[in-house]
């Protein structure tokens, strides 16, 4: 059923449109007449030429750089919703409500700090001479590599997507009802078991949702590969950064990000799908 | 009756804190029998059905199933389904999904479970909607499915915490006949919790009365209705004349008491063990109260009273009167019975009863 534009709704409607044409459409637009454009003699031109996306295609390293930032984005999404979970399970049913409304707010803490400040703070842990291979050092172990590894920078991703995983899940738990967990207990499912059958699939959607989001922020990180994983393997962002600096290849950059939003908007699409799933047939 | 004894409340007490919500419970219930809990809001029947169920421990007492002590057993280790007030069915499962859930946890095969799923939603008469989500089900529907989900193991016992309080009054009684059908046919021990009068009285073999977190009266139906215990039950019922004075006389063949409506008599009962100065109640059903021009003769008590309405359900008239001293009586009587009476507001009149249908109930 589609109501007829009036008066009335488009005043309310206004603001947003307004505001996702000018934050959403316009840059996006403006990528993508970018990605044609051409660069001669360090000079950008605008045009209409397909070369900048038959050039970044054709690499191989961009797509070597598109399979580790896909899989790592996806390893650590799924490695902080699990870890996320029992932190969540445990303020969502364990807690009392005031010493839950502590935990919340505690979660919001690292929001105060910026997250390049935060990666910063581990490098003082995972550095050769940091405090971690120095207590190694105590006894008799190390010093290890600690930094510019893969591990380094899942550590940043979590550092970037925790708290906020918590919160997500933890929103999506706190409005399980409660009625449903007890009728599992009565009927036979026992503590452990009703963690599977009955709550997850009852908060599935914020999980996912929660899941999501973790995805995205690390999928378009730029901090934690280059300061903790040192630039190597190389991501995405990371490539985008180098092709810029290399002789103004700001086409080719627009190039990598505009595929970084399909893949974005595909794997969304999928997860809202996947989310929703048998929820109304 | 020992040997039936499917469970035993022994010194039941449950505390919130401070708050006592179950005071002291001792009772008993048999084997395959219909026991309905009933009592004002707050009294401590949803406690009681918790405690039973391993939802809550008893803070003091002991909890016998089948004569073993189950205080120390977490709901998941005992055979007690409950059906909710909310239902609390799945909703990220469908119907049969929903059904198969207890079969599952005791890790009953697909293919049997599956069948035997299918079996009690045929029996409930559900069979077409097992593919369905259970946001697609009327309420009715969503009843039975939340009733197969709890008996496809075939307890021994189902608790039921006001099932059918959501229902609209037509589907409230198929529903009562649903489940007193399917009471008789299994054999499985009922305990349901209600509000409703009707509801207990025309499904429950007897009916534990509560007030308070106590009981007040266990008993068949029949018995609790006619001989109520306390002032409590017969107030909650609503269906007697109930009057309070000061015993005067009490000898083998009867109690005297003086009341605000005068001196009244009875012979009727098995206790009749009040003590001459001690203050006692005595109750008449309002369907065993009549009404006369002149003051009858013979064994019976009458008082005069003034008619202050009528009200009208049916075939039967319930006949609103007052006594001298402003204490609402009422008469429930069949048009035919109240032939011959002229029934106006303000008209005089006389009320009366046998002493043999009085009732004395205990003094709290
Ligand atoms: N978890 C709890 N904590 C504190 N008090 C409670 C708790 N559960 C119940 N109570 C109190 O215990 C008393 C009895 O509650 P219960 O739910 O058993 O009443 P009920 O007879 O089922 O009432 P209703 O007919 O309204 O359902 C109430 O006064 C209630 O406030
Ligand atoms: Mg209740």
């Amino acid at each position: 059923m589609r109501r007829p534009l009036t008066l009335y709704g488009l005043t309310f409607s206004l603001p947003l449109l307004i505001w996702q044409l000018l934050f959403f459409v316009f840059p996006l637009v403006f990528l993508v007449a970018l990605s044609f454009w051409t660069v001669k003699n360090f000079r950008m031109q605008p045009d209409f030429d397909t070369v900048n996306w038959v050039t970044i295609y054709g690499r191989s390293v961009f797509w070597q750089a598109y399979g580790t930032t896909l899989a790592m984005a996806a390893f650590a999404s799924a490695l902080v919703s699990i870890l996320a979970f029992p932190c969540a399970y445990a303020i969502a049913f364990k807690l009392s409500d005031n010493a839950r409304r502590w935990a919340v707010f505690l979660m919001v803490i690292p929001f105060f700090t910026s997250y390049l400040v935060r990666v910063y703070s581990w490098q003082i842990f995972l550095s050769d001479a940091g405090i971690i291979n120095v207590m190694l050092g105590w006894i008799g172990l190390g010093p290890y590599g600690l930094l510019n590894t893969v591990g380094a920078t899942m550590i940043g991703y979590l550092t970037l997507t925790f708290p906020l995983v918590v919160l997500l899940q933890l929103f999506s738990l706190v409005f399980i009802d409660r009625t449903l967990i007890e009728a599992a207990h009565n009927l036979r499912c026992g503590r452990l078991r009703t963690v599977f059958e009955v709550i997850v699939p009852s908060a599935r959607v914020g999980l996912v949702i929660a899941a999501l989001f973790a995805f995205i922020l690390c999928f378009g990180d730029f901090v934690s590969p280059i300061y903790l994983g040192g630039g190597d393997p190389t991501t995405l962002s990371i490539l985008i950064t180098d092709t810029t600096k290399s002789g103004q290849q700001w086409p080719r950059a627009a190039v990598i990000a505009l595929t970084m939003i399909g893949t974005l908007l595909v794997v969304a699409f999928a997860a809202v799908r996947f989310a929703y799933k048998g929820r109304t047939k | 009756m020992k040997n039936d004894t499917l469970v035993s409340f022994e010194g039941v007490v449950k505390r919130f804190g401070d708050f006592v919500a179950v005071k002291r419970m001792d009772f008993e219930i048999g084997k395959g029998e219909f026991l309905a809990i009933m009592g004002s809001s707050g009294c401590g029947k949803t406690t009681t059905l918790r405690m039973l169920a391993g939802l809550e421990a008893p803070s003091e007492g002991v909890i016998r199933l089948s004569g073993k002590p189950i205080n120390d057993l977490p709901t998941w280790s005992r055979d007690t389904p409950m059906v909710w007030q909310s239902l609390a069915l799945f909703p990220f499962l469908n119907v049969v999904e929903n059904v198969e859930f207890a079969l599952k946890m005791r890790a009953v095969g697909k293919a049997e479970r599956r069948r035997r799923a299918e079996q009690w939603l045929d029996r409930m008469q559900i069979s077409e909607f097992a593919g369905r989500n259970i946001s697609q089900l009327s309420g009715g529907q969503r009843q039975r499915v939340a009733l197969a989900r709890s008996l496809v193991v075939e307890p021994e016992i189902l608790l039921l915490d006001e099932p059918l309080s959501a229902l609209d009054a037509a589907l409230k009684v198929r529903m009562q006949s649903v489940l007193k059908n399917l009471q008789r046919e299994t054999g499985i021990t009922f305990v349901y919790v209600t509000h409703s009068q009707s509801e207990a009285f025309s499904m429950a073999d007897r009916v534990v009365i509560m007030s308070r977190g106590q009981i007040e009266q266990i008993g068949t139906p029949q018995e609790i209705y006619r001989t109520p215990r306390t002032r409590f039950v017969a107030d909650f019922l609503g269906s007697s004349n109930v009057f309070t004075g000061t015993v005067t006389a009490s000898d083998g063949g009867g109690v005297m008491l003086d009341t605000p409506a005068g001196p009244l008599r009875l012979t009727s009962g098995e206790r009749l063990a009040a003590a001459p100065g001690r203050s006692a109640t005595l109750t008449v059903l309002d369907t065993r109260t009549n009404l006369a021009l002149t003051a009858p003769g013979g064994p019976v008590n009458a008082i005069p009273v003034r008619m202050i309405g009528e009200e009208f359900i049916g075939a039967t008239a319930t006949i609103y009167l007052e006594t001298g001293t402003g204490q609402e009586i009422r008469v429930q009587k069949s048009h035919e019975e109240l032939a011959g009476i002229p029934l106006e507001i303000g008209q005089e009149l006389f009320a009366w009863w046998a002493h043999a249908d009085g009732h004395l109930v205990t003094e709290e």
